[in-house]
């Protein structure tokens, strides 16, 4: 047990390692491998923190609303009152997380279905809305400044610092007591308010952090692909990619979506260039086998693997 | 514009009622109701453009056709996730429904296409009033589809079953209903109407690959409206949509772009104010 304990952090830290050398080989081998990289690692955050909430037992469509408030908070402040780039990004988040809070405070009693065509229906709201007003560029899109002068090393760094970030927050929530409250909410929201557990505070809070992370995300898009528009960022792909990685990784745990996100987006990747039109439909049959044949995703394939060998 | 409105909510009745079902009867939320509308769309276009056969009469075969790939969608995934958590369910349809439209995509391109029938611009009066031909005879079929489901399950054999196994499965079962055939009819049933409407879409708008999604949230907000599950409330609230729609696009300044948001703010303050929905 505890050689694999020691199994585990050597191999964590060498993946780690890996990812952060990575941008210094790729940008003067092949600066294109970097780009993947970066959307690799923006899917895996988007994924990461849609599971937080998740966990809880809340299935939300609304990763694509937070996803483009913050795209279009930070650009709109930077652009038009000079805001430095990070101050931006950062705004966009929290300007995420105060949405969330209202939002999660309307919406939240509200379960399975209901709450995932609610929260569907504000982000298709706020699609709309953005596409009809003039100060946001309407439906053409706003141009972006860069972030960090648009050196794509520093902007890999970035992006992978708050994907370690959601990481440790993801750990801590499992680690922690939280873990059996959060669990309690999702199995059983009646028994868990019963045994003590504050739950629309607990669902709250996830789906406010969840929110932050979708919101400077989408910040962060903008300002290094330099361009964003309201069907690109408010679009249904967003929530969709930040479901569909979870569950084929496996829902509820740390390393599941981060590794279906990287599975899943390089796999699209190569599909794009070789299929090109309509290649998301492996994405329709992924999903239907996951569901139909593996439940748990790939880490419970992975569990399976471990216990028949042990 | 009220007749706008009302003219619209036929066709809007005809695409969610089949939801209404599904959802009811199954328990069901199939989030690729709407591909089930597309590709009944396809087919009419692609009757009509090969054949030069009229949307309007391809409607039977087109039923039969959706049918038949409900049935076999049901056969193959659907029923495996019947007991399953809803989150699993939804995804199942999820996925599906992406399935389908790529699908469409590969098969067809992803470019709009229209089919011109010969009496497409063709208007008649009624009384004061001067509408157009093709949304005319639409409203008209699709009320009385919608009309004929209320009617089956009102009054026959099947229906009854049907409205059995909506109100308890395992009961159903007991008295010799044979809910696995109830489940795969109503499914059926469900997609075929979606087909149907699809078919009459091609009449008036063009056809896609992405109209999909837009016919499956607003079949939601419909049902939503009418409150999940209650298929008599459809023909009402899809009366509030496409009344609210029509007042939108009359009323407000650049209306056109609004009114495609109207149905996420009505499902939004349903769902907020009244979740069990307005008409029951």
């Amino acid at each position: 047990m505890t050689s694999r304990v020691a199994l585990r952090w050597v191999a964590s830290a060498a993946v780690l390692a890996a990812a952060v050398a990575f941008p210094f080989w790729a940008s003067r081998a092949e600066p294109y491998y970097l780009q993947i990289a970066i959307n690799v690692v923006i899917f895996a955050v988007l994924a990461l923190s849609w599971d937080l909430l998740a966990r809880t037992g809340q299935l939300s469509l609304a990763h694509a609303a937070f996803y483009g408030l913050g795209a279009y908070t930070s650009a709109l402040l930077t652009l038009r009152s000079g805001l430095p780039v990070p101050a931006g990004i950062l705004l966009g988040g929290l300007l995420a997380v105060v949405v969330a809070g209202g939002l999660g405070i309307l919406t939240l009693r509200l379960r399975g279905i209901y709450f995932a065509i609610a929260t569907l229906a504000f982000s298709e709201t706020l699609r709309v809305t953005t596409n009809q007003l003039r100060f946001t560029g309407a439906a053409t899109g706003l141009v972006v400044p860069p972030l960090l002068g648009g050196g794509r090393v520093a902007q890999y760094l970035v992006i992978l610092g708050i994907l370690l970030l959601v990481i440790a927050i993801s750990a801590f929530v499992n680690r922690s007591r939280w873990r059996y409250a959060v669990t309690a909410v999702r199995a059983n929201d009646e028994v868990a308010a019963t045994m003590g557990v504050n739950v629309v505070q607990v669902k709250v809070a996830a789906f406010m952090v969840s929110a932050f992370f979708a919101g400077i995300t989408g910040a962060y898009y903008g300002h290094v692909f330099l361009f964003i528009s309201p069907i690109e960022v408010y679009s249904l792909a967003v929530s969709v990619g930040a479901l569909v990685a979870p569950i084929f990784g496996g829902l509820y745990t740390t390393a599941g979506p981060v590794i279906g996100a990287a599975v899943l987006r390089v796999g699209e990747e190569i599909l794009r260039t070789t299929i090109r039109s309509g290649y998301l439909i492996i994405y329709g049959l992924i999903l239907a086998v996951v569901i139909l044949y593996m439940p748990r995703g790939l880490a419970g394939v992975w569990d399976a693997l471990w216990r028949r060998r042990a | 514009m009220v007749i706008f409105g009302v003219l619209r909510s036929g066709l809007y009745s005809l695409a969610a009622v089949g939801l209404a079902l599904s959802v009811g009867v199954i328990g069901i939320v199939n989030f690729a109701h709407g591909e089930f509308l597309m590709l009944g769309a396809f087919l009419g276009y692609w009757l009509f453009a090969s054949y030069g056969v009229d949307p309007l009469l391809a409607i039977p075969a087109g039923a039969v056709g959706i049918f038949a790939l409900g049935a076999a969608a049901y056969r193959s995934a659907i029923r495996r996730v019947l007991r399953a958590p809803e989150l699993n369910q939804m995804l199942l349809t999820f996925g599906l429904s992406i399935f389908f439209q790529n699908l469409a995509i590969i098969l067809w391109s992803g470019d709009p296409r229209v089919a011109t029938v010969s009496y497409k611009a063709a208007a008649v009066s009624v009384g004061p009033l001067v509408v157009g031909l093709p949304q005319l005879v639409v409203f008209v079929l699709a009320m009385t589809l919608t009309l004929a489901l209320y009617a089956v399950l009102g009054r026959t054999r099947i229906g009854k079953a049907m409205r059995a196994v909506a109100q308890n499965r395992l009961g159903a079962s007991l008295v010799g209903i044979e809910v696995d055939r109830v489940y795969l009819l109503a499914f059926g049933v469900s997609t075929a109407l979606a087909g149907m409407a699809g078919l009459m879409i091609t009449l008036q708008l063009s056809v896609s690959p992405f109209m999909g999604l837009l016919y499956t949230l607003k079949a939601f907000a419909i049902i939503v409206i009418a409150g999940l599950g209650n298929i008599n409330g459809v023909i009402y609230a899809s009366l509030v949509l496409g009344l609210s729609e029509a007042f939108v696009e009359f009323y407000v300044p650049g209306g056109g772009g609004w009114a495609e948001g109207v149905f996420f703010l009505l499902i939004l303050l349903v769902l907020i104010l009244r979740p069990r929905g307005l008409f029951r």
